[in-house]
């Protein structure tokens, strides 16, 4: 009797005591300082113990576990991470960074900048102070679209309507400039290749539209009209670079065409009619067949995820094997505009400098000082060549030259989901580099590297780009070449409009129209009576007062000009 | 905290001896048999005070206009600005409609499936074919709502099992997108509802009916009574008072018809049936862009003391038609 009423009472206390303790993180043995990163976007995690986080470890002695979005949405993730404390060592906040500042939660890079060379030299005192917050300091610095010295882009890393090699391919590689000419070809490659070798059924054109991803949606009427991807808003340029107009895309005849377009592809069952209820998984799996022939998005929102599945062999129906990618199903991108001869700007050149979120180190960061210089670290060119090229002779060779290349199993390698998650480690939302490497003989990253880029390449993808005398990704959309970040000093105009917060008129108008395109498009693409439904929709969307936003986009617009005039920029004559 | 121990310690001893009030003496006799009984409660009212008491604070933000990093002192006092806000809010009223909606369907069915469910089971003679069902219908319950949703999801889109049989039985010629369509949105939650947790719901009122005196069923058996007559006039009555408490329990949670199904299986075509007071809660207050925890808190509130009136009303019915009650 005694026994139990002690053991009662322990069992009481240990209740009572579990609910106060909470379990303390460690630090793992050699003095290796494990930190934690959370980055407000999908990826993929690293498999425990992966082979260069350890060596990348030893030589800097930090090991970071990534995470990423699990199903939410980055607003939501970052909110929920406020709200709980529990913060990671490093984040990259996507569109709520903002709100990580604003709640004091990060710490500011200026003391480190002057200390860690590597990282100051990423920007100029100019560009540095584009990533200024209201109290004057630095919490974080992109880390995309930089080049090391010059552009040597090969990739399209931003929107396009993108399309198979195969169908191209089929039709003798036609020039395709309107929307018109793309459905053509893509219904009349589904009606006469209704099954991949599998048996799996072709969609000829599926569109992402979940959360903020609905742009695939939203935005092309911006781009059809020829202007680069402000996000927002079309910056009119007709009057000189000086006297930038802000236009609303939303509301212009060739938003209604687009539009209309649409509702008449999925009338005729050419759009994928699950269209507008697919989630970014299933529209990833979708993509992952090789069964959609056409899409509208930007590069690195699906590539990436496709690259392994497209790179596996598969079964065919009858016994034998095939790979989608030498099938032809890689996509190219195509700079389709309103009406054809027109010029575009799907591609920008040059750098693009998003201020709105980047990687930063928290406050919840034990050691910041070695936070930085562990950023600092992973940009020696010795640690990114490990990151990106990977360990030499396993991952890539060096010729007499002193040129590095992959052999056809590396490539093979890389490209396999596996092998990255035990293998690679690039820390893909921390400071990186692109361009021409610092011993002036290579590249950044391997897709850069001419030779490599151009070898990675399945072969019908090559024929494609060959066909249309295209030496890269770049070249197939056939962009007007304007340089953006000197062209035009506001743009990227989307740093601005994805942290725009409900406190002002305009902010809550940006909310609004929103949430009524949100409902309102993917209901007018499948709407039985276009002109009825789009009237309804343009009601609705002039009952959130978008000229309240609109003259806010125009201030900023104003702002960064003179920004940029203050510091010496006049418009190209 | 002494408080609390000397009123929880008076409960136990009244529920005992049923004796009003007791002399020091007698307490100290009472406290020194029951020591263990008091220490195991004590912890469940430390546990309550710090998890559902202490939280209550954070009330205090729906009347600032409340600022992550000045913290509750700090920040500025709006009155009952946030509480305009929600009710002049559409979006607001359309959110607490579908939940209504939804929270009541779901209760409804939820409880008639699961008590028919209950009997159909309980009549079942084989013993091993009803262990092997109920087994069965109850393993839906450990499945989390994101692999429910999932299934759902891919059952009913164009290419899923739902449009296949229905092509193949030349029902429609073209695959119907029931996830499209607001007005299936309702019925496809309840019936999720209802497939994941039937079995679950099930088992309480099993157990409940048999605990059923078997004398009343062979009485009844002697009167006559035909199988049909016994479930209703021996089973029903038998299983009421647990009826009713479910009910009563289960009405303050009708506001709480969801969150994940909604939100996982929403889209937005059908955003203006699918969000629910949770959604809207976690789009103002968590949500990175917005980040009005004071308007998250508000509808919380609200949330909260709607389900509280509930309670005490049908709590007060039931106390007046004379049934089972809460308290």
């Amino acid at each position: 009797m005694k026994t139990k009423k002690i053991v009662s009472l322990v069992l009481a206390s240990m209740l009572v005591v579990s609910s106060f303790t909470a379990c303390a993180g460690g630090k793992s043995g050699n003095g290796i300082v494990d930190m934690t990163m959370f980055a407000a976007m999908a990826g993929k995690e690293k498999d425990e113990g992966n082979e260069i986080k350890e060596l990348i470890a030893q030589k800097t002695g930090v090991r970071v576990k990534e995470s990423w979005l699990t199903g939410q949405n980055a607003g939501e993730a970052i909110g929920s991470i406020i709200a709980s404390g529990k913060l990671p060592d490093f984040i990259d906040g996507g569109d709520g960074s903002i709100q990580l500042y604003q709640n004091k939660l990060l710490v500011a890079w200026d003391p480190y900048l002057e200390k860690y060379p590597n990282l100051k030299e990423m920007y100029t005192a100019e560009e540095w102070d584009k990533f200024r917050q209201d109290d004057g300091k630095i919490y974080w610095a992109n880390v995309f679209g930089n080049h090391y010295k010059d552009d040597t882009t090969t990739g399209h890393n931003g929107e396009a309507f993108w399309i198979q090699a195969r169908v191209l391919e089929a039709y003798g590689y036609p020039k395709i400039e309107t929307l018109d000419q793309y459905f053509e070809i893509l219904e009349k490659y589904a009606k006469e290749n209704p099954t991949l070798p599998n048996g799996t059924k072709v969609i000829p054109y599926t569109c992402l539209c979940e959360d903020w991803k609905y742009y695939c949606l939203e935005n092309a009427p911006m781009f059809l009209d020829g202007y680069p991807n402000d996000g927002c808003v079309i910056v009119n340029i007709d009057e000189g670079a000086d006297k930038p107009k802000v236009v609303d895309y939303n509301t212009t005849d060739t938003a209604k065409a687009y539009f209309k377009k649409l509702n008449e592809e999925y009338a005729k069952g050419n759009i994928d009619p699950d269209f507008a209820v697919q989630t970014y998984d299933e529209y990833i799996s979708k993509l992952s067949t090789g069964a959609v022939l056409g899409l509208c998005d930007q590069y690195w929102d699906f590539a990436y995820n496709i690259m392994g599945p497209f790179a596996s062999p598969l079964k065919a129906s009858d016994g034998s094997q095939f790979r989608l990618d030498e099938l032809g199903c890689d996509y190219v991108p195509l700079g389709l505009t309103a009406k054809a001869g027109m010029e575009n700007q799907w591609h920008s050149y040059g750098d693009e400098l998003n201020n709105a979120s980047g990687c930063a180190v928290t406050t919840a960061c034990k050691d910041p000082e070695l936070a930085f210089k562990f950023l600092n670290s992973l940009l020696d060119q010795e640690i990114h060549d490990l990151r990106f090229w990977g360990v030499k002779d396993v991952d890539y060779k060096v010729d007499d030259k002193g040129c590095y290349y992959r052999t056809e199993e590396m490539r093979e390698n890389w490209k396999s989901d596996s092998y990255k998650a035990k293998h690679s480690c690039e820390y893909s939302y921390m400071p990186q580099w692109m361009g021409m490497s610092k011993d002036g003989k290579n590249y950044m990253q391997p897709a850069e590297q001419p030779a490599e880029f151009l070898a990675g390449l399945a072969a019908p993808l090559k024929k494609c780009f060959e066909a249309y005398g295209a030496g890269n990704y770049a070249d197939m959309v056939g962009s007007k070449y304007v340089v953006t970040e000197t062209a035009l000093p506001w743009y990227p105009l989307w740093s601005w409009s994805n942290g725009v917060s409900t406190d002002t008129p305009g902010g809550t108008a940006w909310k609004k129209m929103g949430e009524v395109k949100h409902k309102w498009l993917p209901a007018i693409v499948i709407s039985k009576d276009f002109e009825a439904d789009w009237a309804a929709y343009m009601d609705a969307y002039k009952g959130c007062n978008p000229q309240d936003f609109l003259t806010e986009a125009q201030a900023e617009v104003d702002a960064r000009l003179k920004t940029a005039q203050s510091h010496g920029w006049k418009p190209a004559a | 905290m002494e408080n609390t121990t000397t009123t929880s310690t008076k409960k136990v001893v009244e529920a005992d001896v049923k004796k009003p009030r007791l002399t020091a003496a007698e307490f100290t006799k009472e406290f020194k048999r029951q020591w263990v009984l008091v220490a195991i409660s004590v912890a469940y009212v430390i546990y309550g005070i710090i998890f559902y008491y202490l939280p209550l604070v954070g009330w205090l933000m729906a009347f600032q206009n409340f600022v992550y990093a000045d913290g509750l002192t700090g920040s500025k006092w709006v009155g009952l600005d946030k509480f305009k806000f929600l009710f002049s809010d559409k979006t607001f009223i359309m959110v607490i409609r579908n939940t209504f909606a939804m929270g009541v369907l779901n209760l409804v069915f939820s409880t008639v499936f699961a008590i028919g469910f209950a009997i159909l089971l309980n009549e079942v003679r084989n013993k091993y074919f009803k262990k092997t069902i109920q087994t069965i219908s109850y393993l839906p319950h450990f499945l989390s709502w994101i692999i429910v949703v999932a299934i759902v999801h891919d059952a009913l889109t164009s290419t899923g099992v739902i449009n296949e049989i229905l092509m193949t039985l030349k029902i429609v010629d073209k695959p119907y997108p029931f996830l499209q369509k607001e007005g299936w949105f309702w019925p496809i939650v309840t019936f999720s509802h209802l497939w994941k947790e039937t079995g679950w719901n099930a088992i309480i009122y099993l157990a409940a009916i048999t605990s059923i005196d078997p004398c009343l069923y062979e009485s009844a058996s002697i009167d006559g009574a035909g199988r049909f007559q016994k479930i209703k006039y021996v089973t029903l009555p038998g299983i009421r008072p647990t009826i009713m408490i479910l009910l009563l329990m289960n009405l303050g949670n009708v506001l709480n018809a969801g969150f994940e199904i909604q939100y996982l299986l929403g889209n937005d075509l059908v955003r203006d049936v699918s969000r629910t007071i949770d959604i809207y809660i976690l789009d103002w207050a968590l949500d990175g862009r917005n980040m009005d925890y004071s308007l998250g808190t508000a509808a919380g509130i609200f949330k909260t003391v709607v389900a509280m009136t509930f309670i005490i009303v049908s709590n007060y019915i039931a106390k007046k038609r004379g049934d089972e009650r809460l308290f």
